[in-house]
Formats: C-alpha cells, structure tokens, sequence
C-alpha cells in the first residue's frame, strides 16, 4: 500500500473543509470497508483520506418518530438499524433485508452514508430505501440539500453528489400502512453479490393495490424504478394476475446487463419471475400467496 | 446444516484407535497460538513481489526495471538472468523439468511470474513492481484442450520428463506436440464388441478450470545458512522440495533444511514445489533471507484444477449388461505440466468406472495449453472421470429403461474380478458403498416429487480412486526416559488431523494415552523422508510406517527388560526400566519403520497390470433437491455420502473428512469456476469466484463409513481424504435429470444452465446473450 494522509477531524464541518473538491484522490471514508477493499484492490489510490469515525456524535445517532419516520445520521452503523426495535416495528423489510446484506462483521462497521455513497449497483439496502421513498442530506462547503434515492445513483459507482459533497444523514418516511418486501436473488453462493434485488411497496385499499413502486437492482446499472410495472399494479385487485403483468412489464422494460451472474435474457426472466415472488412476499398478509 | 455420524466402529485394545480423539491441535488453532509460515519473520527479511506477465504467450523482448530499482526502499529487482547465476538451469516441476523458476525469455501464461522486485517494505516491493515495464512479442495462444492437442500452436518448444519416471521417458526431446502424456489402456477388443452390443451409447461432458483455493495462501521463506540454506515452507511435500532443490543446485541433500508448520489447508495447491525454488534462489542471490508470500488473487495464477473433456462410449446387451466401453479423456494442463501427467495416467486408467466390463479402449492425455497449469487437487483427477462416467451411467439406465441402481448393481465390480488393468479386486467395498448409499436415500420408497414450479428429484453416483504408487514413507518413534513419546513423520497436517491419527497409531501400539504423544512438525533435518501428503495416501503409506516404527520401540523396550533380566510382561513402567538400565533418568529407545507397497507399472503399450494399485478408495453419493422450474435454481435439500475407508482410526475425523470433500466438490459442481478471457482469468478474487458458504450447504448432510477392512492398512485402515468428492457431481446432475428430464453435461451446474436446457427441451430455446 502506497503511503496517504489521514485526517480524524473532530466536527463534520471541518471534515468538509478537509475534502479538496479538486482533488478526487482525496476521499471521505466512513467505516472504510469499501474503501479498503478498493485501495487494497489498487482500483483506488487515494492521497488523503478524511475519517468521518470522530465527528460530533449526532452524526452516528437515529430517531424513529412515533408515526414511524427514521432520521439517521450518516455515520450510523448499519447493525444499529438492523438492532433497533422501533426500526424493526416500523420498517419490517429492513429487518428483512439486514441479515441478507453482507455479514455480521461487516454491519457492524459500515455505516449509512459510505453505504449509500458507494453506488455499487449490487448493493441491497439503495433499492429498498428507494422503494421506501427514502432521501438523504447532502452537506458541503456551500450548505446542505436534500436529494431523493431515486435522484442518488447515477451510474456504476456514480452519485449525485458534487464533488466536496458529504452524505450527512438520511430520512425515511413513517410508511403509513404501506406494505414491502425486497427479494435477493442470487446465481451462485449465498453470499454472492445478487444477480437481481427487487425491492416493492405498495399502498393498498381492501383488496386494491393503489400504489406501487418496484425497484430493480443488480441486472441494471443503477437502483431503477420500473414505472411501466408500478402503473401496471395501480388500481389492480391483488392477485396473481396484476403481479404478472406486472413482472412482463417490469421484464420488457428494464435494461438488463450479462455478467459472471448470469446472460441478460437469463437475468430478464429472473426479473419477470422475482418481481411476482416479491409482490407476493408484501402482500402475503394481505392474502397473497 | 445437521450431519449424523458413522456407524459404530470397533475400537482397538487399548482404546486408542478407533475413538473419537478430539485434533490434538485444536486448541492452539481456535486460540490463536498456532504457529503458521505466515507468522515467520527473520532478521534482515527481504519481501519479494512477484511481477506478472500480461499476455497468455509471447517472447519476452525486453523488461525495463530501472524505474522499480530506483523506488526508495527497493532492494532489487531480480529477474530470470540474476535467477541463472545461482542456479544455470532454473527448470523445475515433479513430471517434466518445464517450469522456469521466473519467465525465461518467454511466457505461457497470463500471470506468469517474470520478474521480482525486493524490498525491506512488502508496500514498498508492491508499489515498485507496477512500475516494471515488459515488452512483450505476442504469440498465438490455444486455451482448449481438445484443440490444444492437435493445435500447431506450441506451448514448448520441446518436451522436457523429468528422468524420475520410464513411462515418461520415451518423450523425451520429442518436439511440436502439446500432448505432455498420452496413456492408453487395452482390454479385450471393445470394437468387435460394440458392433454386437444391443445399444450403443455416447456421450460427451466437460468440466471447468477450478482453484483449490486454501484460506492460508502460499508461502515460502529462503534463509541462507552457514552450512546452506533452510526453507520455511507452507508444503505438503518436504522432502520433495529438499530433493529437487538438492538437484537446482547441485547440492547434498543434507545442506538443505526444509521447515514445514501446520498448514492452513492444502488440497493438492501446495504440493512437489512451488515458491520453494525461488524463494531458495532469491535468498542466495541476495544472501538474505527472503519471503515469497502470495495474495488470494495471485493463488489464481499458481495452480489449477484440470479442465477436462471426456468423450464416452458404452455397448449394452439385452440384459443390461456393459460389454464394451471407450473412454477419451483430454487434461487441460495449463502451461507446465505440474503432476498433470501423474494425474492423466494414474487416474486415467479408472476412467472406465467401478464396474465389470470385458472390452475397454481408454485413451487419455495430457494437454499443455496457455492457461494457468494445473495439478493435483483433492481426487487427483477422479472428480472429474466420475463426472461423465456417472453421469453417462444414468443416461444408458434411462435409455434401456432400468432402474438406475439395478443397471449399477448389475455390472458392478466386485472383489475377486479383475479391474480394467487386470488388477484383482481386492478390499473394495464398492458393492457395499452402492448398497448402503441407496438404502440411506430410501431409494425403493416413495418419494414426494414435488409440485407446481418445485419439482424434486434424487440421484446417485458411485465411483473409485487407486492410490498413487509406489510410494514410500519413514517413520521415528522415540521413547524417552520418563516414557514419554514422540513421533517424527514428515507428513503434513494441513487440516485433514494426520497427526492426531498417527499419534492414535503410536499410542494404540505402545498402550499409552494419543494426547501425550508429541508430534514433530516436518523438518527435513528432523524428521525422515516422506513422499508427500497427497492423494489420500497418508493413512496407508505413513500409517503403516508409524505402526511399524512403534512396533520397532515396543520390540527394543521388550528387548531392553529382557536384557535387564525382567520377566516377560512384568508390566515395570517404563521410566523405570531407562533407570535401572542407565542409573538415572536418561536415554531412549528409537524405533523406525519404513514402508513401500508392492505395485507393477502398467505396461507400456496395453495399460495393463496386475497390480496397480495398494489399496482403492471408494465413494458414493445420494441426493435429494429441487428444481426451481422458473429460474432453475437446484437446491440440495439432502446429501448422503457414503465410503470404503477400511476401518476409520478416528471416526469423528473420518466423518469431518467426507463432509468437508463432499461440500468442497459441492461448490466445484455449482458455482465455481475460473473465468478465462483470451487467458486472463477475469475473476480471481473471493469477491468474484465463489466458494460455497455455509448457507449454500445442504440442510441435511449424512456420511457412513462402510463396515470395511483394508487387509494390508493399519489397523484396517485407508485413506479418507477425497473418497465423498467422486460422486456429488453426478449425483446432482442425475437428480436434476430425474426432477425435470434435463441433462446437464458440464459443470458447474448454474441456475442459468438449468433452466436454458428446460427451455430447449421445451422448444422454447433462450437467446443467447
Ligand atoms: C465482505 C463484504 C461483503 C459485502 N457484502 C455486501 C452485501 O451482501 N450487500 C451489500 O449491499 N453490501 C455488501 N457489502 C458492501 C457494504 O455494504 C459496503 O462496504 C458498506 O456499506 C460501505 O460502508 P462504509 O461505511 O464502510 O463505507 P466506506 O468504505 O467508508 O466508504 C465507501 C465509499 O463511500 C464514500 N463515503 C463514505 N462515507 C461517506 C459520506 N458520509 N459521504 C459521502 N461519501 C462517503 C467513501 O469515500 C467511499 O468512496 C459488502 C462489503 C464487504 C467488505
């Protein structure tokens, strides 16, 4: 490993006067367990690095309101959420989807902004916090902006951060009666990166779906919402029917990439039959089978 | 994951083999106190980074080092030229003398070492070799190994035996040719046969290029010494190293020390010699001592399993009965033939099955190609022969319409008839293993097939492995004064517990408790010569000598109490009998034991022998999974293996040993393999080539030893090690057949290939990309 500067700053705003926006060899890292896969990779070099691991403690600190909203700061821990009871209560297919994202050791480093900042199209928590109508906080040297997950990701490792631009916190909102699932698909270990995610969540009435959002992830190149599917299921009494039109349109539409995972006719078959099984996994209270 | 245990198995006299003795080192393994090569730092180390060709095949026109040389802290930047002013002919290898020790003057594949570059700092060497620059002339490449072996593309110039072996003598020289061995085997006339056969079946199946992937990578560690030189190596053959190092450098074996540690797995990587040589070179030419330690990635780079072919063909008469059989079977060997050769012979020749058949034709090869050589790794070859042959098997009992047990039971070889060599059958519990694998899976009982888009299936596989021979091993058994004993084999625990079994041996002799017997790590200065830890031999080989050497001390002890007068079985303990025989606590009795079986070398033209093998290794395979009809994801929902390992010495590491072979032969079946593009493996990385994890294993995962004996073993017993990788491969492919009449025919077996072959059958192929 080639020598770098480390910088521990105290505050998160002297850690965004520390990053050079000029400068992309000069980097934040959170709980680094990306980053050192990348530099040991040598994929990144980096000059200078900025440890977020000591600014104030509100950053690695999380709310849930009593409707069920969650605001995190970016330096919270993703084994804190999957830990939370009241993260749990209110967002079941988080509880669902943490012990499928990695493993242990790793949940307890990584943190929620290094995650959401590192665009790696095969990650499994962005498409649910999409399909939850998630945003984050973006703070940089010229203040603070909201950006909605479904504006984060805009290509393989590419955010729509500006340079100089820290992830500072998330939010997602109380999900008022929704109903979600997210489905791991993978081709060839368990622990494998998955060769398709599909998080959904649904509004419905009685026995209506009123409204849908369906992700994909992994077989396309970002996080995508498939809104031909989405309005596929709007209105539709619940039933395998509207699920498969719903997975034909989401199979018709998303622009599927092969890989080492699988051929791209192969992966588009596994989003028609995953978007079904995920609709079903939502709305299996709902009488869904 | 719940695995149920053996059988009972009888428990010697004196209560040592045959018990459930817990590793010996388990505790310093869990509690982080054992002592890996990895661990190992000399005074005044050097760190060598390796740099590694770029193209698959090419002359090397220059290699520029002066930026590398010129990084602050480099020591040097050493390459084939610096390599020969320590030893003039730097070609190394077990089979052929092909492999240089750093590329000289050409390359063969991608990931070749080229050159090296030193330093205190391993960041620092790290750094630096990104900055050598080489040159390269492109040549063209062959990767196949059908096409490699008619190709006229070479990847030697000339081939080049290593002298060790006269079946390989008559290639010596032998120029334009790819084939490094070509083995056949004549019994009967299988041509005249098929043309009487009632049906004639053919088939053709392939398997991937895999690693062995242990969690320990590779390293050696070079010392220069006053008298020569000492090696500290993760190695599963000491004494080999020492012996060709001996030859490099035209040394004594005595002035070199070959120092081996527990090793963090093995299987097959880490055999005959691999960093050894350079590491060796690099530290007299630096007179440093230097550490070669590669990462996981560059394990991608070192050594393979053998891509295969296998073109099969069967007749069969009315009844069921196999009257003939061909096999061609092609090697892929990479660019240096490693042991590939020993493979394509001494597995090649079971190539035909576990089964009576009275016309065979088996011809089978070994191919060198630009890709990453390939060696042995755990089933020497055999995983890869069972693959077609199971599967092949299953496919002629569909065709004729018998049960696919019945058909196996039918012609299966049994003890007293002669194997395809005409080697007697003898010791070989293959009917047994075939019995209890299908009693176990409850194959006369119904069985729920699913419904839906789940549909299940079951499938069962047998095969069988001679052991490699002839080979010999030494052993020393030491008693000293207080009556405490030690044990001096070479052999090397990588994880499979040999010391522990063989601590059993000694202790069952000399009726003493396992747990007090030390057991020496390899160090050829120390401990005697052994061939090598490999190929499930250790047992037998070692096993006998250890008895042997034990039973030598129990002699000079009985000898000793004689000589003192005591009468026979006085039962005097034995700190006593050195105090009245030296007058204080002081000396020891040293046994010795040395063994090497019988065994006749095939014959030339015919492959045949009457004895070709010490003992045979048997395995079968039972499972039960389901098809995912949408996707075709294939989950194992039970696995049963069952093996012939004459009478287990520790039951509870025999049951380790066949659930650990049969989970890592589980990820080479279905989701390992080794991306090659224009010979670049473009996923060598854990991240990108995925083992199976514990959620990947089979819920329910049974094992049996067979009641057995092996006659000639210790204590009746015989290998373990690869015996329940032979038939996972098959057994899933003929289950998969027999949940949704698809044929899957090479491996790994992806959810993307099953559910291709579904769609072909129904007409409906898939695009293709
Ligand atoms: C062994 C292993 C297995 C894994 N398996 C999975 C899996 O199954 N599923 C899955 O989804 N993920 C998986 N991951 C990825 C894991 O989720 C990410 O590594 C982790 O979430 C990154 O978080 P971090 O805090 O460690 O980020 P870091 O490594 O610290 O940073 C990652 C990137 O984000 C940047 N960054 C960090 N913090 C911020 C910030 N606040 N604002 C802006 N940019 C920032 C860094 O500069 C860097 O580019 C795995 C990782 C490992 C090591």
């Amino acid at each position: 490993m080639i020598p770098f500067q480390l910088a521990e700053p105290a505050s998160f705003a002297e850690a965004v006067r520390l990053i050079d926006p000029e400068d992309p060899t000069c980097r934040a890292v959170s709980g680094g367990t990306a980053m050192m896969l990348m530099m040991k990779s040598g994929v990144f070099q980096p000059s200078k690095l900025v440890s977020l691991r000591k600014v104030e403690p509100e950053y690695a600190a999380f709310t849930v309101s009593s409707d069920g909203a969650l605001q995190a700061g970016a330096l919270v821990r993703l084994g804190q959420l999957e830990r939370s009871e009241a993260v749990r209560a209110a967002f079941p297919v988080l509880a669902d989807t943490f012990p499928v994202l990695s493993n242990v050791r790793v949940r307890n480093v990584a943190t929620v902004g290094g995650n959401l900042a590192h665009a790696d199209p095969h990650m499994d928590l962005p498409p649910v916090l999409m399909a939850l109508g998630a945003h984050i906080t973006a703070t940089g040297p010229s203040g603070s902006r909201t950006i909605a997950l479904t504006e984060l990701f805009r290509g393989y490792y590419e955010t729509a951060l500006e340079p100089g631009e820290l992830i500072s916190g998330l939010s997602v909102p109380a999900q008022a009666g929704r109903r979600s699932a997210y489905v791991k698909c993978t081709t060839r270990s368990a622990h494998d990166w998955p060769a398709l995610g599909v998080a959904v969540s649904l509004a419905v009435t009685g026995g209506t779906i009123q409204d849908a959002r369906i992700v994909l992830s992994a077989a396309v190149e970002t996080p995508t919402r498939m809104t031909d599917a989405e309005a596929a299921l709007k209105g539709a009494p619940i039933g395998e029917e509207a699920f498969r039109a719903a997975g034909e349109a989401a199979a018709k539409a998303a622009e599927v990439t092969s890989d080492v995972r699988g051929s791209a006719p192969y992966k588009t078959q596994l989003v028609r039959v995953n978007v079904v099984r995920a609709l079903r996994k939502a709305l299996a209270a709902e009488g869904a089978v | 994951m719940s695995v149920t245990l053996l059988k009972t198995h009888p428990l010697m006299p004196n209560g040592q083999v045959g018990r459930d003795v817990p590793r010996l080192e388990s505790m310093a393994k869990v509690t982080g106190r054992e002592d890996y090569t990895h661990n190992l730092r000399l005074p005044g180390m050097l760190h060598a980074k390796i740099v590694r060709s770029t193209v698959a095949h090419g002359r090397i026109l220059s290699i520029h080092t002066e930026e590398a040389a010129a990084v602050p802290g480099v020591h040097s930047v050493v390459t084939c030229a610096d390599i020969r002013t320590i030893i003039p002919e730097p070609y190394f290898g077990p089979a052929f003398h092909d492999q240089p020790i750093l590329a000289d003057g050409k390359v063969r594949y991608v990931g070749e070492a080229v050159c090296v570059v030193l330093s205190h700092d391993p960041h620092i060497a790290d750094a630096a070799a990104q900055l050598v620059l080489v040159d390269y002339e492109e040549l063209p490449a062959v990767y196949d190994e059908v096409e490699a072996a008619t190709s006229n593309v070479y990847v030697h110039e000339t081939l080049k035996p290593a002298g060790t072996f006269p079946d390989l003598k008559h290639l010596e020289g032998k120029r334009d040719t790819n084939v490094a061995l070509d083995y056949r085997l004549i019994r009967g006339d299988a041509e005249a046969a098929f043309a009487q056969a009632a049906h004639v079946f053919e088939h053709d199946f392939t398997t991937q290029q895999v690693m062995h992937t242990p969690f320990e990578p590779m390293i050696s560690v070079g010392e220069p010494t006053s008298t020569g030189l000492t090696i500290y190596t993760a190695s599963q053959s000491p004494s080999f190293v020492r012996i060709e190092m001996a030859r490099l450098l035209k040394w004594p074996e005595n002035r070199i020390r070959v120092k081996t540690s527990h090793l963090g797995g093995g299987f097959g990587a880490k055999l005959y010699i691999k960093l050894e040589a350079l590491a060796a070179a690099l530290a007299l030419y630096t007179g440093r001592p230097v550490r070669v330690a590669l990462t996981m990635e560059e394990q991608f780079y070192t050594i393979t399993k053998h891509a295969t072919t296998f073109r099969i063909k069967s007749g069969v008469d009315t009844d069921g009965k196999v009257i003939a059989r061909r096999c061609d079977v092609w090697w892929n060997g990479g660019a240096y033939a490693d042991i590939g050769p020993r493979v394509t012979q001494k597995s090649g020749f079971t190539a035909a099955g576990p089964y009576d058949i009275d016309n065979v034709y088996l011809e089978s090869v070994a191919v060198y190609t630009n890709r990453p050589p390939a060696g042995a790794l755990r089933g020497f070859g055999i995983p890869q022969l069972v693959w077609a042959y199971e599967s092949h098997t299953d496919l002629i009992a569909r065709g004729i319409g018998m049960d696919p047990v019945e058909f196996r039971r039918k012609n299966i070889l049994r003890d007293g008839r002669p194997h395809a060599t005409g080697t007697v059958m003898k010791d070989a519990a293959i009917p047994e293993v075939l019995e209890r694998t299908a009693e176990r899976i409850g194959w006369d009982k119904a069985f729920d097939r699913g419904t839906g888009t789940i549909r299940r299936g079951r499938g069962i596989a047998i095969g069988f492995k001679a052991s490699i021979s002839p080979t010999t091993s030494v052993a020393i058994v030491n008693v000293s004064a207080d009556g405490s004993v030690t044990l001096y084999s070479s052999t090397v625990d990588m994880g499979q517990g040999s010391d522990t079994a063989m601590a059993q041996i000694v202790a069952e002799v000399l009726n003493v408790p396992t747990e007090g017997v030390c057991v020496v790590r390899p160090d050829t200065d120390v401990t005697p010569y052994d061939m090598a830890t490999l190929g499930s031999r250790s047992t037998f080989h070692m096993g006998n000598a250890v008895r042997l050497a034990a039973e030598d001390a129990k002699k000079k002890l009985d000898d000793l109490a004689a000589e003192l007068g005591l009468p026979e079985r006085s039962n005097i303990p034995v700190d006593q009998l050195f105090k009245k025989r030296y007058g204080m606590q002081a000396g020891n009795v040293i046994g010795i034991g040395s063994f090497i079986p019988t065994y006749k070398s095939p014959d030339h033209d015919t492959g045949l022998s009457d004895n070709v093998t010490p003992f045979w290794m048997i395995g079968a395979t039972a499972v039960e999974i389901e098809v995912d009809t949408e996707t075709g994801h294939v989950t194992v929902t039970r696995m049963v293996n069952v093996c012939d390992v004459g009478t287990p010495l520790n039951p509870k590491v025999v049951e380790t040993q066949i659930s650990g072979a049969a989970v890592m032969q589980y990820g080479f079946t279905m989701s390992e393999k080794m991306e090659l593009d224009a010979g670049q493996v473009t996923n060598a990385s854990l991240a990108d080539y995925k083992i199976p994890s514990i959620l990947d294993i089979p819920p329910l995962m049974e094992s049996e030893a067979v009641v057995a004996t092996q006659h000639s073993g210790p204590f009746g017993a015989k290998g373990v090690g690869e015996s329940a990788t032979f038939g996972v491969s098959p057994a899933i492919a003929n289950a998969i057949e027999d949940a949704v009449g698809v044929r899957i025919t090479s491996l790994p077996i992806t959810p993307e290939a099953v559910y291709r072959a579904m769609r072909a059958a129904a007409n409906q192929p898939l695009e293709d990309f």
